[in-house]
């Protein structure tokens, strides 16, 4: 744990030292509130109900760009400035340095989260929220973006430029996104697509409830991406 | 301290280190010498843990490099060629950040930063960013960061590449130091360098191993032939060529006549032989005057390019 949590605030203070953090949380949280309350056919100004549903539909597709940005550089930047070389040789597993970067991200979107009470906050002022609707759509959102990390961790794991990371994490996550209309109709393949895929599970949350199923899904999703980038770091050994 | 046996490591079908074996002993410093490619760092890479050897074992005291990794690690510190340091980081954020990692805390701590900007002599740039110190303080940063924990092995890989000659010297000295009380593996591919620092040479060829033994071996074994340089007054070519011919441990390399009248020749002698006294002789039995004998042996340098052509 201890060597985690040494990978950890090296990654934050990479991310505070520099514009990044500040960046990408600022530009999530003003373009999501944006989209929400004053933009497209139903505006929440303009319809005037007290739901909040609106600012987690744009949250998922704002978040598809900006995550990635989160985890590009976790470890393509490593070896790009060849200290991945060094790192890997200190006393600390592979998967120690994958989970202490990948707990960074977390923490730097758990800051986003605490920006996106905004919505909720002002909106319970002036009409009355579900807080059961309001608390599973944080959970899923909270589930929603941890994945859409891990995924982006993935697609840093594998190369040595942040760019192809940054762009194929938003390819990998999209994929896993919209799966569920790869395929059409009601066979085996198209519910398979459709359980495959992260929006399917992703708008359970919304109607208030937590389907061990969905929170399931969720967590292989991320383990899964979690033991890839291990194993990525790990084929060095095996060149 | 480290023994290295019969190691192989693969790159698909291309053999980086070929069935190489060697040992280093406590407190030794072994300069590892070979031409770019050689396989030098592919062998640190394996004793560093980076990745394992396709064949054959590697045991840091006692410990197995792919079963005790983890004790492996804690026992070395390591310079990696590429001197890996994190450019947005201040020098003692990145110090920091590996005494972490290596869970040198507390008390110790503060002791293991102060031990280390001293030896390594980073106290006016302690505050700065690495970004903005030149190549020799970063290899120097480089160097505090391998010996944090107080390792009592140091593998480096080529740290005096890129440096200027004054830094070059530094970096030495810092190598010889630290080699008092450390086992020392250290590359390059310069050889002053290995006759400068090491006790020990292993040169290293196209993933084999050449040559092993102290640099006196090493010149006396594979080079130990004499070279000498004579000027002689007063004598006279064909009676010099035939009278060194009597003497079996000497053969004749060059020979010239000056505008002069003088005689330049050069000798060879055959390895072991110290022919000066015999040319003394020779030079007075026939009343020829010695104006110069400068006697050369062949130096490291020599040794590496005939074994590495």
């Amino acid at each position: 744990m201890t060597e985690i949590l040494a990978i950890y605030r090296k990654e934050m203070k990479t991310y505070f030292n520099s514009p990044i953090a500040f960046i990408v949380i600022s530009s999530f949280l003003v373009i999501t509130n944006w989209l929400f309350f004053d933009y497209g056919d139903y505006p929440f100004f303009a319809i005037n109900i007290a739901d909040i549903r609106g600012i987690f539909d744009y949250g998922a597709i704002v978040l598809l760009f900006i995550a990635p940005a989160v985890s590009m550089r976790l470890i393509s930047e490593e070896k790009h400035q060849d200290t991945l070389e060094l790192l890997v040789t200190l006393p600390i597993t592979d998967m120690q340095i994958i989970l202490g970067k990948y707990l960074s991200t977390l923490v730097i979107f758990a800051i986003i989260l605490a920006g996106m009470l905004i919505a909720p906050i002002s909106i319970s002022f002036v009409g009355d929220l579900d807080a059961g609707i309001v608390i599973s759509s944080y959970i899923g959102f909270f589930l929603l973006g941890a994945t859409y990390l891990s995924i982006g961790l993935v697609a840093s794991s594998f190369t040595r430029n942040q760019i192809i990371a940054y762009i194929m994490g938003i390819v990998g996550i999209a994929v896993f996104f919209l799966m569920n209309g790869m395929a059409s109709g009601s066979g085996i393949i198209a519910t398979l697509f459709e359980n495959l895929s992260i929006r399917f599970h992703y708008q359970n949350f919304f109607r208030g409830v937590l389907d061990t199923r969905d929170l399931l899904y969720f967590i292989s999703l991320i383990s899964v991406s979690l033991f890839v980038s291990g194993t990525a770091l790990a084929s060095r050994k095996y060149k | 301290m480290i023994e290295v046996q019969n190691v192989t490591k693969s790159y698909g079908v291309v053999d980086a280190v070929k069935d190489v074996s060697f040992t280093v002993k406590q407190g030794e410093i072994l300069g590892f010498l070979g031409p770019n490619g050689a396989g030098k760092t592919t062998t640190m890479k394996m004793i560093t843990c980076y990745m394992p050897p396709t064949n054959g074992s590697i045991t840091v005291d006692g410990l197995d490099v792919i079963n005790d990794s983890m004790a492996v690690r804690k026992k070395i510190g390591y310079l990696p060629e590429s001197t890996p340091l994190y450019e947005e980081m201040g020098v003692r954020d990145y110090l920091n950040f590996i005494a972490d990692v290596r869970k040198v805390t507390g008390h110790s701590r503060k002791q293991a930063l102060d031990r280390v900007i001293d030896v390594c002599g980073l106290k006016s740039m302690i505050h700065k960013d690495i970004n903005e110190l030149s190549k020799g303080f970063r290899q120097r940063v480089g160097f505090a960061q391998a010996i944090i924990h107080d390792p009592e092995i140091l593998v480096l890989d080529e740290p005096t590449t890129g440096l200027d000659p004054n830094q070059i010297i530094e970096i030495r000295n810092l190598i010889r130091q630290l080699g008092e009380s450390k086992t020392v593996i250290f590359s390059t591919h310069i050889m002053q360098e290995v006759q400068a620092t090491s006790d020990r040479v292993l040169i290293i060829d196209q993933g084999k191993i050449a040559a092993h033994g102290t640099t006196e071996e090493l010149k006396a074994s594979i080079a130990g032939q004499m070279h000498i340089e004579l000027v002689l007054r007063n004598a006279d070519k064909s009676r010099f060529i035939k009278k060194i011919e009597t003497i079996d441990t000497i053969s004749l390399e060059d020979i010239n006549v000056l505008k002069n009248g003088d005689l330049e020749a050069s000798l060879n002698a055959e390895v072991g032989n110290d022919i000066r006294e015999k040319i003394f002789d020779l030079a007075v039995a026939n009343d020829w005057k010695i104006l110069e004998s400068s006697p050369s042996s062949f130096t490291l340098e020599d040794v590496f390019r005939k074994l590495t052509n």
